[in-house]
């Protein structure tokens, strides 16, 4: 279970990036008080465009980053004060977090299994089920960097899944893959769903979010502007399916196009 | 398994698991000073051989029959070509080249032409006896009398030149200057042995340590210095900025291990990668030495210096543990500026003016005088352990002072690796949040 109580992630700017950003504000509101909850046994999806504060918000969950504002709990760990047990609960995937390209799948796999604090037979055990779930016996033994992206994306997930966490965290887990092995992470997600973990995903791709959660969250710009099932979401805005909802939802909640 | 224990196998495998990285790490230094010392080597000592082999060509004007017979006495005219030209064959040689003359507007004189020779190593000295040299040397018979003057041309910038001005210096113009001495005295009767008035006599008396250790206690801190910090530097800024860079350090800080336990992890595995590194340079240099002596002879004299060091168990212990407080210290400080930056590039940035610095103070210890340095200065990290390096090379090395460069390196090699955790543990830093 995942339980996010008003949080609010403010960064402060350099004045390189207060340039960049045209801005004289020193301080960027990146989550503006954001409540929710996910429950064990569902996919909750983050939806919402780019730079809108899902990652920064997952971010918070994974303890990478600490609230300025609110109260994040997993597992009924508080991510601040308990954040080795809440990193000990979580399989946490993003872009911009990589396995080390000098070594192979497998050994990371090991190694990542070691720093959990499994026995070598847990590990070789739960090698042996996802190593087959995403294929990945085939080229176990390559290097990372010799590894095509789809490659990549598969042992990372495996790789995060090692300790069989209760919450599953993935930040835009089909970014970059064919379809084919997109198709294979989103029903692996449904089968962790199916055996009681608590997902969440965040995702910019409407097609995605609307097939995978069972309940939607929309972020734009820091806020959390809806919330509920894929019908109930569509309904509550009138619209014909989610794309069309997220499209009315933005122009009501970012009326200037920022 | 702790945390440490893990990641340092993990990083010591990133390294021993790559056969280029091993290679360029710790083969290709060796192999590279191996052969740059050889060459030095090689090429002082083909320098040497054919400066000494060199048939030098000494024009002498004017020479006095006594000169010549100094020549022919030493034998230096059986190795030299040494031509002897009165003033009118001088002059005529000079007129002669007219040509030369036309080309060259600043030979208006006879020393013009004289000096065109020598500066373009046509003739490697010349020495010239002013006219009437013997008549001014017999009619001198008191002080303020005209003392007569032999002129020498040289040209400094060229070997073969300052090699002949040196080696006829030092055993023909001071034999033939005695031996004119000589003759003026016995005239006077006066005994020549009377002219020196005391014998130096000088007895060396330095400790045999000291002594053997000199060159060494000189060169040893500043180059220990160096290279621990180049081998650090070799693999810290990668180990840690490049890992950041990549977004494979983040991996590790999701796992549920304590932060102090991943910078320990680093630090000890790059501790033992440097001090491996920096082993592997000493031993190169070790090798390095009397293969540059062997190809290069005498002129390669300097690496003798270098095999004069003699220590023993306990300073050897005491030499290896001021190189791990050192190593500690230096891996820390990459650490901690390669942690820091956001990536590579600004990591070496930020860490090259650390280097100059850390270089002045290894270097700042190469010409120390004699004086007694105070304890306090010992505890100065990096110059507190260069001079403590300094001391062991010459047997003087206090227990105090010793334990004073341990405690200044130790102290701030743990400030830095404190700094490196709550780095670790800082948003803005690990995720430019």
């Amino acid at each position: 279970m995942i339980q996010i109580n008003e949080l609010t992630k403010i960064y402060k700017l350099t004045a390189k990036k207060m340039q960049e950003l045209k801005t004289k504000e020193n301080t960027k509101i990146a989550v503006n008080n954001i409540s929710l909850v996910a429950k064990p046994g569902e996919i909750y999806g983050l939806l919402g465009t780019n730079g809108a504060g899902k990652t920064t918000t997952l971010r918070c969950v994974a303890t990478l980053l600490k609230p300025t504002k609110g109260q994040i709990s997993v597992c009924g760990y508080d991510t601040v004060k308990d954040g080795q047990k809440v990193r000990d609960s979580i399989a946490f995937l993003t872009n911009e977090i990589k396995l080390d390209p000098n070594f192979s799948a497998d050994y990371m796999f090991k190694f990542f299994g070691r720093l959990h604090g499994m026995s070598e037979e847990q590990i070789v055990a739960r090698r042996e089920e996802l190593f087959n779930v995403f294929g990945i016996n085939d080229f176990k033994n390559k290097k990372i960097e010799e590894l095509s992206t789809g490659m990549k994306q598969k042992a990372a997930i495996a790789v995060s899944l090692v300790h069989d966490p209760e919450v599953v965290i993935f930040d835009e887990p089909t970014s970059g893959l064919d379809i084919v092995t997109a198709r294979n992470v989103t029903d692996y997600l449904k089968f962790l769903r199916d055996q009681g973990k608590t997902v969440i995903v965040s995702t910019h791709i409407m097609s995605e979010a609307e097939k995978l959660s069972d309940r939607i969250g929309v972020i734009i710009n820091g806020n959390k502007v809806a919330e509920g099932t894929l019908s109930e979401i569509i309904s509550q805005n009138e619209a014909e399916d989610l794309e069309d909802a997220f499209f009315r939802l933005y122009s009501k909640h970012n009326p200037e196009g920022k | 398994m702790n945390g440490t224990v893990i990641i340092l196998k993990k990083e010591l495998k990133r390294v021993f698991g790559d056969k280029k990285l091993v290679f360029s790490l710790f083969i290709l230094p060796a192999i590279i000073m191996v052969a740059l010392y050889g060459i030095m080597g090689f090429m002082m000592g083909k320098m040497s051989d054919d400066i000494e082999e060199h048939r030098n060509s000494v024009y002498v004007v004017n020479a006095t029959e006594g000169f010549k017979n100094i020549i022919s006495a030493t034998g230096y005219d059986k190795n030299n070509d040494v031509i002897y030209l009165s003033e009118e064959e001088y002059r005529a040689a000079a007129k002669l080249d007219d040509d030369l003359a036309k080309k060259e507007d600043a030979i208006k004189t006879e020393e013009d032409f004289l000096n065109y020779q020598v500066k373009n190593n046509m003739v490697q000295l010349v020495v010239y006896f002013e006219k009437d040299f013997s008549k001014k040397y017999d009619s001198y018979t008191k002080s303020g009398d005209q003392i007569p003057s032999i002129n020498l041309y040289y040209n400094p910038t060229e070997n073969y030149s300052t090699n002949t001005y040196g080696v006829f210096t030092a055993s023909i113009m001071n034999t033939y200057q005695s031996s004119l001495l000589k003759n003026r005295l016995e005239k006077e009767k006066i005994d020549m042995e009377s002219l020196n008035v005391f014998n130096v006599v000088e007895t060396t008396v330095a400790k045999e340590a000291k002594e053997k250790g000199k060159f060494i206690s000189m060169m040893l801190p500043y180059m220990m210095v160096i290279m621990l910090f180049a081998g650090a530097m070799s693999v810290g800024v990668d180990a840690i900025a490049g890992e950041k860079e990549r977004g494979t350090l983040a991996s590790m800080l999701l796992s549920p291990v304590n932060r102090g336990q991943i910078v320990g992890g680093k630090i000890i595995s790059l501790m033992i990668l440097s001090g491996l590194s920096a082993i592997v340079y000493v031993v190169s240099m070790m090798v390095a030495m009397p293969v540059m002596k062997a190809l290069g002879g005498e002129s390669a004299d300097m690496a003798q210096g270098l095999g004069n060091l003699e220590l023993s168990l306990v300073q050897g212990l005491q030499l290896v543990a001021i190189m791990l407080t050192l190593v500690f210290l230096f891996v820390a400080l990459i650490a901690f500026l390669a942690v820091r930056a956001k990536d590579v590039k600004t990591a070496s940035t930020y860490i090259s003016p650390v280097y100059i610095v850390v270089m002045v103070a290894g270097m700042l210890t190469m010409f120390m005088s004699g004086d007694k340095v105070p304890t306090y200065r010992y505890a100065i990290p990096v110059y507190g352990s260069a001079v403590a390096v300094k001391d062991l090379c010459v047997n003087e090395l206090t227990a105090v002072n010793f334990l004073a460069s341990l405690s200044g390196a130790l102290i701030l090699a743990v400030i830095f690796t404190v700094l490196i955790t709550k780095s670790f543990n800082d948003e803005r830093v690990m995720f430019n949040a």
